[in-house]
């Protein structure tokens, strides 16, 4: 207290305290002079001596100073003061550093920013922590999630003792009418409870109550805000009907703007309102599963203590239903928590992006610390004085500290300015892993976070010349800035270079490796032809088409107004198109006549595709071997399937598929394989090809599906012309989902293509830095060598000579750099796998290319600097001895 | 400077100013005098570490400072100790002992 006390009056009143010093010592000095007068001594020479035995006055003030504990606050604000005069003084050399600084702090903010939104903070719902998501997977046939069925849902619930509650949640797209247009709509259907268990109260109305999901209830609609907002937020909107389904649905209530989870739903419905979550099979069939289930934990049930309650009862439900959790599957029911669950996918990729941007930091502190370094030797004069002036060396290093801090935290403003335009970016990016990319934005944490980090970096990067060993005495004696002082600080700077180099290294070849899997995917070959195809979805109202004869009218109507039309090469209808992102794999249990399933065998699902006529070359998907659907295959024709390359490798292996007979509903119809297709690339072009079988629509109509035109007409007319033909037919049916199969192509490999620009911007940025360093460094030494040099070529020396010397001397930085550099990135690639396609974390040809790229950036970088040294005159370097 | 006269050890300074005070309140020169005199002329205080000490003490709390007038008449600072700087005297003083006795010990029997 005392202290705070005292630091505080001399920090205020310090004219007076330092008046009272003066006071105190000059008391003391006449005291002793009065001393020794007594002794015998003249006046003049008492004094004299009484001074000399005093000893330097103003040192001993310093010290004086010191020991009173307001000065440390006080020498804190001098130094800032003197800080920024002296940066202002040099704003070159400012300027630079901060942009710097900029640059490394903005790259961790934004990171940091995400990884903070995504995987730091707790969902934005109460108790978020004991919310779980119960998921049943099979292992063996390789699909992590397989969804719970109706059926189970009821089970589940009624047995498990851990779970408060239980809510389903499935994702269905429906046709709304209201007041206007007819729009697909994201539709949530949900339990009645679902937001209750999320603990989301609604900002107008009520959320559903358990009358709502009773069969036969008035079917009710919850409005996401978003689309709230998106359709004029009218404040009135409880109340008003909107028509779904053929029926008058009340809206109810509108929810606040929470993350929404586990599909970006528009609006909600009861499970009772959904057409196919009531229909006979789903809520009958055990293995009718389409649902993903979330529970809430009871209060004071550890996590441990649900998933073992979940085993218990899923031991059970297997005892009791063997033929549905076939062992052979490696069928499993698991309880996660909602938020691993989440960021399961994101997590890997932002751990990585986190690791690369402190790489850069520790690149930028190791920069920062060189120039500072090689700005002290220019300071080394004024250093001296300070320190005959009495400031002690801790005193020097406090003040080189605090500059190095203060561009450190001007550095750190600029790098949050940069990072925010930047965020924008990485939250597409984050999308495509994880819900939660919404909630990403610069909040209290991450401010906290860039002020904490830009304090390390100024002091990381201002350690290197606050401690450098300095001999104010001999600068003083030389008088210049040549000194020799720099002999152990340049050791120090050249492991800060070959430290540089090495982490660049390592971040060149983890860009450089990303970017060679994004090539080797842009090689991929996807199977179909995607060029001048344009798709578009249907959606066939579900009551008024609720047979395939009505269904099938429609459509094959579609199909051949749009044909008609001038321009159009060829059109057919999908149940789905290659590479759609948002398609779920149709499967199917597939039975083939002579093979019956072994025992205990896994019956592994096939992908089931419904295909019109002229699919195959519509999409140039190649005929290997029979024929493809014709209008012969009409619905009351035999009914007949294609099969593609793998399916048939893999059921008749070398022998034609062509003749052989298949069931899909377990041996009631079977129908006859008349042709085999190539194999596509439905969900990635990283994935591998499923085993498929296509129907023809004519003997399969579904409700919807995907339109898709191969055309030399621009996709506009197109989207025009099918909106033209649908509306001639029914102008109630929407059409949506309009885009070009290279723009869903482009579209599969931007994930690849945005890890790539990351981890690539990241690198060159460390490049550059780095290869600034090289030519300060190498410039400095020439500098530094100028008398050397000059005496050389005063011998004899030739230009090349000069040259050879300094690349010698480059050379001496840039190998043991890449040197270093490899082994850290053999050991960190690793990492990278899971990022990587068709190209080894080793890759020796990344390797190669990104050591001759390193190579040459530094000899680019010795170039400026060795072209200097030859063109020094060895007479004027001598005279300036 | 004679030979005999020592300098003070590190620390022990401190120690002998809290003495010097616990007799009376003083102004600094009066502090370095009465050392001098107590000790015989043996401990030389150096003004240099003699100021510096007594802010540091002040800093502490185990001093106070006021301006007073000295015996010729003068303004000056006057130093007495806290109930805190007699505390810290106390133990500064066994501790002292305990290590001196230590030193003793060896001296005798080494």
């Amino acid at each position: 207290m005392q202290g705070i006390r005292m630091s505080l009056r001399s920090l205020l009143f310090k004219s007076r305290a330092e008046r009272e010093m003066d006071q105190e010592l000059s008391f003391h000095i006449e005291m002793q002079t009065a001393l020794n007068v007594r002794k015998g001594m003249s006046q003049e020479q008492a004094r004299t001596e009484a001074l000399r035995e005093f000893g330097g006055v103003e040192k001993f003030k310093e010290q004086c100073r010191e020991a009173h504990g307001g000065r440390r606050l006080e020498q804190l604000l001098q130094d800032l003061r003197f800080g920024v005069r002296m940066l202002l003084k040099q704003p070159g050399y400012s300027a630079l550093v901060v942009l710097i600084l900029a640059l490394g702090i903005g790259a961790n903010t934004a990171i940091f920013s995400v990884v903070n939104g995504v995987l730091l903070r707790p969902l934005p719902y109460p108790q978020e922590d004991r919310l779980v998501v119960l998921r049943q997977s099979a292992a063996l046939t390789g699909q992590e999630d397989v969804g719970v069925s109706p059926v189970e849902m009821a089970d589940y619930r009624a047995r498990s003792r851990a779970l408060a509650d239980l809510v389903e949640h499935h994702n269905m797209s429906f046709t709304l009418l209201d007041r206007g247009e007819p729009r697909r709509v994201r539709t949530g259907v949900v339990s009645w409870s679902f937001f209750d268990v999320l603990g989301v109260k609604p900002i107008l109305g009520r959320t559903f109550r358990p009358e709502d999901e009773k069969p036969g209830a008035e079917p009710v609609l919850i409005l996401s805000h978003e689309y709230w907002q998106s359709q004029g937020a009218d404040p009135k909107v409880v109340g008003r009907a909107m028509e779904m389904n053929d029926k008058t649905h009340t809206v109810i209530g509108v929810l606040p703007p929470v993350p929404r989870y586990p599909t970006e739903d528009e609006v909600y419905m009861p499970t009772t309102a959904c057409p196919a979550r009531s229909g006979e099979h789903a809520r009958t069939m055990r293995d009718a599963r389409m649902l993903t289930a979330f529970g809430r934990l009871r209060s004071g049930i550890p996590l441990a203590q649900g998933r073992a309650d979940l085993a218990a009862v899923f031991g059970q439900l297997r005892a009791d239903h063997p033929e549905d959790y076939p062992t052979a599957e490696g069928f499993q029911a698991a309880l996660l928590p909602l938020r691993e669950e989440l960021v399961r996918e994101a997590r890997p990729k932002l751990l990585i992006l986190l690791g690369t941007v402190g790489l850069v930091l520790l690149i930028v502190c190791a920069n920062v610390a060189n120039l500072a370094l090689a700005r002290l030797l220019h300071r080394q004069r004024e250093l001296a004085l300070r320190t005959a002036l009495g400031a002690g060396r801790g005193r020097i290093a406090r003040q080189l500290l605090t500059e190095s801090a203060l561009l450190a935290l001007a550095g750190g403003a600029a790098g949050l300015l940069l990072s925010i335009p930047a965020l924008r970016l990485l939250t597409a990016f984050a999308a495509r892993f994880t819900p939660r990319a919404y909630e990403i934005g610069v909040d209290g944490t991450v401010l906290l976070f860039t002020v904490a980090v830009s304090l390390f970096t100024g002091l990381l990067a201002g350690m290197a010349p606050a401690f450098s060993r300095q001999d104010p005495t001999a600068m003083l004696k030389e008088g210049g800035d040549r000194g020799t002082a720099g002999g152990r600080s340049l050791r120090t700077r050249n492991l800060l270079i070959v430290f540089q180099l090495a982490a660049s290294f390592m971040l060149l070849i983890g860009a450089g490796l990303t970017l060679r899997s994004f090539w080797e995917l842009g090689q991929v070959d996807p199977g179909f032809r995607p060029e001048r195809v344009t798709t578009a979805g249907l959606h066939l109202d579900w009551n008024r088409y609720d047979t395939e004869e009505r269904r099938w009218v429609v459509l094959d109507d579609l199909l051949r107004r749009v044909k008609a039309h001038p321009g159009v090469i060829s059109v057919a209808l999908g149940s789905a198109y290659p590479l759609d992102g948002e398609s779920t794999p149709w499967t199917n249990e597939l039975l083939v006549e002579g093979h019956p399933p072994r025992p205990g065998e896994a019956a592994a699902p096939v992908d089931l595709r419904i295909a019109s006529t002229d699919y195959f070359n519509t999409l140039g998907i190649p005929i290997l071997e029979g024929r493809v659907f014709t209008d012969a295959d009409h619905a009351d024709a035999l009914p007949v399937a294609v099969v593609n390359r793998s399916l048939a490798h893999r059921f008749w292996g070398d022998r034609s598929p062509i003749g052989q007979r298949i069931s899909l509903d377990g041996g009631e119809n079977w129908r006859t394989v008349v042709g085999m297709v190539g194999d596509v690339k439905q969900y990635g072009l990283d994935s591998k090809a499923a085993d498929e079988i296509y129907r023809p629509f004519a003997q399969y109509a579904i409700g919807g599906g995907n339109l898709l035109v191969r055309s030399d007409l621009p996709p506009v007319t197109i989207e025009k012309l099918v909106r033209d033909s649908m509306r001639a037919i029914d102008p109630e049916q929407p059409v949506d989902g309009v885009r070009t199969l290279e723009e869903a192509r482009a579209e599969s490999l931007a994930p690849s293509r945005l890890t790539t620009t990351l981890l690539g911007v990241f690198a060159v940025l460390a490049l550059v830095i780095t290869a600034a360093g090289i030519a300060g460094i190498l410039a400095f030494s020439v500098s530094q060598r100028t008398h050397e040099i000059g005496i050389r070529m005063a011998l004899g020396a030739v230009p090349g000579d000069v040259r050879f010397m300094i690349l010698r001397q480059a050379a001496m930085l840039v190998i043991p750099g890449l040197a270093l550099g490899m082994a850290g990135a053999l050991v960190l690639t690793r990492v990278l796998s899971s990022l990587l396609f068709g190209v080894e974390p080793t890759d020796p040809v990344t390797f190669v290319a990104v050591s001759l790229l390193l190579l040459g950036v530094a000899a680019v970088a010795c170039f400026v600097p060795a072209r200097r040294a030859t063109e020094i005159h060895p007479m004027i370097a001598l005279r300036s001895m | 400077m004679s030979k005999a006269k020592s300098d003070l050890l590190q620390g022990t300074l401190d120690m002998l100013i809290l003495k010097t005070l616990a007799l009376e309140a003083a102004h600094g020169w009066g502090i370095a005098q009465r050392i001098q005199q107590v000790s015989r002329e043996v401990l030389q205080v150096n003004q240099g570490s003699l100021y510096p000490a007594l802010y540091r003490l002040e800093h502490q709390g185990w001093i106070a400072a006021e301006w007073g007038t000295s015996e010729n008449n003068r303004k000056a600072k006057f130093y007495r100790l806290t109930q805190e700087g007699r505390r810290q005297l106390d133990a500064e003083t066994e501790n002292w002992e305990r290590i001196s006795a230590a030193i003793d010990r060896i001296l005798e029997t080494a």
